[in-house]
């Protein structure tokens, strides 16, 4: 087996990004997939971008805009 | 009137820091590679055009190796008459060949060198500056600055009066996002502006005696909640930042291979809240924004293709660009800031920041404090309590680089840091670090902490002042009312802490309180020796002291006029006072609780108010 290289755009391990961890993964052309040097995830293209589409989870007001009177005025 | 005041700061970095070992994964290292070199000069002149385009004016900071690039210099000067651009250095970017060879080391970051290297790195820089412009520079900076650096450079250079001094809360936290390999440990610091002392940078001067004759600048516009918990790298005023935290929805490319579509409007929310900051701060507010080369490069970063990373840079600036055709914002160059802050602030003013949570949803609300003598953070979601706190009155002096005790780690020590040292929940024993209070009826108790609110601020009679939302605290057969007011006096180095009872469901009850202070002392996750602290409970002259042995004991002292702790290694000496009467307690810790508690109980009724002092004082 070949040695894997990065990916064409430095996909990082989703897994780890949960865990506030930046690791680039490496890319295994053989099997296609991507592959964490940390942890155990490995996955294709499809799944590295479905699970950082679900690593957003916590970001409740991401693509809120909130106005200058927003910032003190609270639900209760 | 109110004025947001944004620095836009570029750097032509010849070798950026992420590009020779991202994007030349595979080659060997070569930083004097030609493709490199070209591909970091178009990226700098990229991100001037993103602000010219836009009305606004930059910071150029030369890196040393950008000194030795005849074309970078030229692109200097013809900004600076064109666009009113100020030509400025930077000790970031020193890696290049030259540098290498005569220092013969990778070592780039300036405050880690010993401090014969430091004064000769920086007398190499600023010299090749003057011989390539004719000048000195008026403002310079890294991501950090330690005082002996600044010390030096303002004396031997006076024409520097602005200086990027600190990243906020960059420390631990990012160290860790990046496997820990990233050596910037330099949290504790001010989120804003601030005119540093000579004796430690992140300490803001308290007169002109300790005026290190710089104004400091934060690297970047943070997020005053979510990077006291997150990476910080996420979350500030750099649009990159936003899309490394994945805090955006992706465009798409249409057939002609444009990218469109893109949305991040938490970028404009943080830039928003940044200029709301104004209202505690007698109308002044300000932003800061610096992207080095590498979080732009032709190959992508962060999952974003190249075409991601340029728009969002654009994006940025429009935004700035558009607030300042209407009105509400000042482009300034670093210097040009130096001047107005120097003009606006006294030493004494504080810093205020009544900061939401703009990202996760949540309601939850910090305030941040900032002066010569403090920096705290209070927090709203656990009732008002303080889970930061950072003796500044103790001016420690804390020298930082090869050759001292602390090569890498630039941080100033907490008393209280509810992240490191837990804060009111631990799992098992007692609480970690937080400054709250305890309300017992009947043998049941509740802590503060438990009862989420908000603030909002008010400054009167030369206080800073949160007054909260009232909570109500329900036993099995009382409800009451409280409200809790803390105050900051100017220019002193304490906080006092109002529990008001604004009503009773039993007029005629009694409940005790316990006004508490759990501390440690500490700069990073791991706890420290802990046997050199003495406690103290202080009446009538008379002393009840206790060396810290970990030995779980206790000492309570009816009308006691002060409990206190006394903390050698970090100069500082907190204690608590009550205006009420009271008992006053001290306790110590353990090996499996490693803290210290100091505090009052005393008993309250309904329209009582039970109000006690936190006092910070230098102690040798
Ligand atoms: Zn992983």
């Amino acid at each position: 087996m070949a040695q894997a290289g990065k990916g064409k755009l430095n996909y990082r391990c989703p897994s780890c990004f949960l865990r506030d961890l930046d690791i680039d993964m490496f890319y295994d052309k053989d099997k296609k997939e991507y592959y964490c040097i940390r942890c155990q995830y490995t996955g294709s293209e499809e799944d590295v971008q479905e699970k950082n589409q679900l690593a957003r989870f916590r970001y409740r007001s991401m693509l809120k805009r909130y106005s200058m009177e927003d910032f003190e005025k609270f639900e209760d | 009137m109110e004025e947001f005041i944004v620095n836009i700061i570029h750097r032509p970095e010849m070798v950026p820091e992420y590009a020779e070992k991202v994007t030349g994964h595979g080659k060997a290292e070569d930083i004097g590679r030609k493709a490199l070199l070209t591909e970091s000069l178009d990226i700098f002149k990229t991100q001037q055009e993103a602000a010219h385009i836009n009305g606004l004016k930059t910071t150029i900071q030369m890196t040393y190796a950008s000194l030795f690039n005849d074309e970078a210099v030229e692109l200097a000067k013809e900004h600076h008459e064109k666009y009113g651009d100020e030509i400025s250095l930077t000790l970031l970017g020193l890696p290049c060949e030259e540098f290498r060879a005569k220092y013969k080391t990778k070592d780039f970051c300036i405050w880690m060198f010993d401090m014969e290297t430091k004064k000769s790195i920086v007398d190499d820089v600023f010299g090749k500056f003057y011989e390539r412009f004719g000048f000195y520079p008026e403002s310079t900076g890294s991501y950090y600055m330690d005082a002996d650096l600044t010390n030096y450079i303002k004396e031997k250079y006076p024409s520097v009066k602005c200086a990027v001094a600190t990243c906020w809360e960059e420390g631990p936290k990012a160290y860790h996002t990046c496997n820990n390999s990233w050596y910037t440990l330099m949290d504790g610091g001010p989120w804003a502006p601030w005119i540093p002392s000579k004796q430690n940078t992140h300490a803001p001067a308290a007169n002109e005696a300790e005026d290190s004759g710089i104004v400091a600048i934060p690297h970047l516009s943070r997020d005053l909640i979510a990077c006291y918990d997150g990476n910080g790298s996420n979350f500030g005023t750099h649009p990159q930042n936003v899309l490394r935290g994945m805090i955006y929805k992706a465009g798409e490319f249409d057939a002609e291979g444009n990218y469109s579509g893109q949305e991040y409007p938490y970028l404009y929310n943080l830039i928003d809240q940044y200029r709301y900051q104004a209202k505690f701060n007698n109308g002044y507010a300000y932003n800061m924004m610096f992207v080095g080369p590498g979080w732009m490069n032709k190959m992508g970063r962060w999952e974003a293709p190249y075409e991601l990373l340029r728009q969002s840079y654009f994006d940025g600036c429009a935004y700035y660009g558009q607030l300042k055709k209407e009105g509400k914002l000042k482009d300034m160059t670093m210097a040009e800031f130096a001047d107005y802050y120097r003009q606006k602030k006294s030493y004494t003013e504080p810093e205020c920041a009544l900061w939401r949570d703009i990202l996760y949803g949540s309601d939850k609300q910090l305030f941040w404090y900032c002066d010569p003598f403090m920096r705290a953070c209070v927090n709203m979601n656990q009732g008002g309590a303080i889970v930061d706190l950072r003796p500044y009155v103790s001016k420690l002096e804390w020298k930082v680089g090869i050759g001292t005790d602390h090569v890498q780690e630039a941080g100033y020590p907490f008393l209280i840091q509810e992240k490191y040292r837990a804060g009111y929940f631990t799992h098992y024993a007692g609480e970690g670090t937080v400054r709250s209070a305890k309300l017992c009826y009947n043998g049941e108790e509740v802590d503060l902490c438990q009862c989420r609110t908000h603030a909002h601020f008010e400054e009167a009679n030369g206080e800073r002042k949160l007054i909260l939302d009232p909570v109500d605290i329900e036993f099995y057969d009382l409800t009451v009312k409280l409200q809790t007011v803390i105050a900051f006096p100017e220019g002193g180095s304490d906080i006092r802490i109002e529990r008001h009872i604004l009503e009773m469901s039993n007029p005629d009850a009694e409940v005790s309180i316990n006004e508490y202070m759990v501390a440690c002392y500490g700069i990073t996750e791991y706890p420290e020796d802990m046997t050199c602290i003495t406690l103290n409970a202080a009446k009538d002259g008379k002393n009840e002291e206790l060396q810290y042995a970990y030995k779980c004991r206790e000492c309570n002292v009816e009308g006691a006029d002060e409990v206190s702790a006394l903390i050698p290694p970090i100069h500082t000496k907190v204690s608590m006072t009550c205006d009420n009467a009271a008992t006053g307690y001290y306790r110590e810790g353990y090996a499996f609780s490693p803290m210290f508690t100091l505090g009052y109980t005393g008993a309250i009724k309904d329209k009582e108010v039970f109000s006690t002092w936190l006092k910070l004082e230098k102690a040798n």
